[in-house]
């Protein structure tokens, strides 16, 4: 699964570390996600969604070998 | 509203198994860990280590490494959880491997290296017990450094 986070963080000028604070999550986290490492749970898309503004679909997608 | 039966067994079930430690633990647990250990080898040196500082120190070991294991990061949070119950699962698995094959390794070399008769005898507590909380601290910081 891909994401487009590091995207997401750089329109709203924001560093791993204060997404990390905003939603809960250690900054480790963050950058695990954003490396495709780490596939986050429901309640953690839903809150990066929330934060975003924009869909769940539009943030993670699915990739060929999922 | 009344909880049912089964969703408060599951509230009690959760908070028995999510029980962690404080984050400052982790410095008393190693601590504990190395003093305890300084003292094994120092008393290993010793011409006759008394059995009680000899039990007293394994135990210390023990307590200080599941201190270790179970006091919460800084930010525990749902990767940590993760990271957490695979390393759990995977020192679990390797302990009973351990407990299983160790004794046997053991008789075999002592079969063809010594020349007295060698007697099969299993791991005791201390060894099994030691061994899982090694490497699941092991395997954790490991998961941790390349998650």
């Amino acid at each position: 699964m891909k994401n487009t986070i590091k995207v997401e963080r750089a329109i709203l000028d924001m560093t791993q570390e204060d997404l990390a604070q905003k939603i809960g999550v250690s900054r480790q986290t963050i950058n695990s996600i954003e490396k495709n490492r780490y596939v986050p749970s429901t309640v953690l898309a839903l809150k990066l969604s929330q934060l975003f503004g924009k869909p769940v679909n539009t943030i993670f997608s699915l990739e060929i070998t999922d | 509203m009344k909880q049912s039966f089964y969703e408060s067994e599951k509230q009690k079930l959760d908070k028995l198994s999510n029980f962690q430690l404080p984050n400052y633990f982790k410095k008393i647990g190693w601590t504990l860990f190395g003093i305890s250990l300084i003292l094994t080898l120092l008393f290993k040196f010793t011409e006759d280590p008394s059995p009680i500082i000899s039990v007293i120190c394994k135990k210390g070991m023990l307590v200080g490494l599941l201190l270790v294991a179970i006091a919460r990061e800084k930010v525990e949070d749902e990767m940590i959880e993760k990271l957490r119950g695979k390393s759990f699962s995977a020192a679990f698995i390797f302990g009973v491997l351990y407990a299983l094959i160790q004794p046997l390794v053991n008789y075999f070399v002592g079969v063809t290296i010594k020349p007295e008769p060698t007697t099969y005898s299993d791991l005791g507590d201390f060894q099994v017990l030691w061994f899982m909380l090694f490497i699941y601290v092991m395997l954790f910081q490991l998961y941790k450094r390349i998650a």
